[in-house]
């Protein structure tokens, strides 16, 4: 059968980007080299790649092209090169010097993933973790049965206004409050201990 | 308001490369060519195989969608290869043409599978469904569910 990654031009330009000076007919039958200065080519629209992306396998794509061809195929995202198994978070993004201009990429649709930076050790963030975890999703729960509450009691617009501070019916009112903020910590309690 | 389409683009750039620098034993029929979407490309069997000296003629349809849908590919007669994975009508059994296609595939790639395909055949013979589907296949290979398996 025909060795199909063998047949495409850019496989392995970096070996033959010093030999591509040969006289082209040693290498036409198997693989014919790219002209010269195609090396920075995507391999989905042959032209220079642009917001390039490079896979781990070390191809390279316009992002858009690539996005298109994952969207293709999304339960079977292959490098178009080598076969190699390849996804969003699985290609490195190219910036070159004055790209900055464009400065960030994922504006632009569809988006190119963003380079990974890792933090350095001393500082990989305490704080971060606390807020995007434990505190969002407390709250998320935490706000349903006081929404509950504001929807199944407030008829119409005939609230009063509230009474005037001092007066017994404030201090009930604020007792009142209270015991509901109870209910709603022990509710809250008792849907974590469930 | 003529905007060259990605497809149009990409299957132009193929254009000129075959043109300029066609691989051995394959060679773009200019005269057919009305349509950029639609090529005739001539191929010769490899030498010291079951086929040297023979030619063939490849109909390749391009969609819009290309390159990220394959092309349609069938050998064009009066002369279709014998060959255990080439129906009478033309038909090719090969996986990239269908669900092994790459974007980084060309038509060059796919005539040298091809030529491949038929340098690598020991007996030259028709696949053995090939009166069946014949007379019951679409027009299209592309609607064929191929079976693939090893050679």
């Amino acid at each position: 059968m025909a060795d199909n990654p063998e047949a495409m031009p850019e496989c392995d330009s970096e070996s033959s980007g010093a030999r591509s000076r040969k006289p082209a007919s040693n290498t036409a039958t198997e693989q014919s080299d790219p002209p010269e200065g195609s090396m920075f080519e995507c391999n989905i629209c042959l032209d220079t790649a642009r917001d390039a992306v490079v896979s781990y396998c070390g191809h390279l794509f316009c992002w858009p092209c690539l996005h298109q061809w994952l969207e293709t195929r999304p339960n079977r995202q292959m490098c178009p090169v080598c076969k190699a198994g390849i996804s969003k978070d699985k290609v490195i993004p190219l910036y070159g010097r004055g790209d900055t201009k464009h400065e960030d990429p994922r504006e632009r649709l569809p988006p190119r993933p963003p380079g990974q930076r890792s933090e350095p050790e001393n500082s990989a963030g305490f704080s971060s973790f606390g807020l995007d975890g434990g505190f969002q999703m407390s709250f998320g729960i935490g706000a349903f049965p006081f929404g509950f509450f504001a929807s199944s009691l407030n008829f119409g617009d005939m609230r009063p206004a509230s009474p005037q501070p001092g007066t017994p019916q404030s201090e009930q009112e604020q007792f009142l409050s209270k015991v509901f903020l109870w209910v709603a910590i022990l509710f809250i309690l008792w849907l974590f201990l469930a | 308001m003529s905007r060259v389409t990605f497809a149009e683009k990409r299957i132009q750039k193929e254009l000129m490369a075959l043109k300029n620098d066609p691989p051995v034993g394959v060679t773009l029929d200019d005269s057919s060519l009305t349509n950029i979407y639609r090529w005739r490309v001539h191929i010769e069997g490899a030498e010291n195989t079951l086929y040297e000296g023979e030619h063939f003629i490849l109909d390749f349809k391009f969609t819009a969608k290309y390159p990220f849908e394959s092309p349609q590919v069938v050998f064009l007669g009066p002369i279709i290869p014998v060959h255990p994975h080439v129906y009478s009508n033309g038909h090719i059994c090969l996986s990239i043409l269908t669900e092994d296609w790459s974007p980084a595939m060309s038509v060059e790639s796919v005539c040298l599978s091809i030529v491949s395909m038929l340098s690598s055949c020991k007996e030259k013979k028709r696949p053995p469904d090939n009166s069946v589907y014949v007379r019951t296949c679409s027009k299209n290979p592309k609607d064929t569910n191929w079976w693939y398996h090893e050679l």
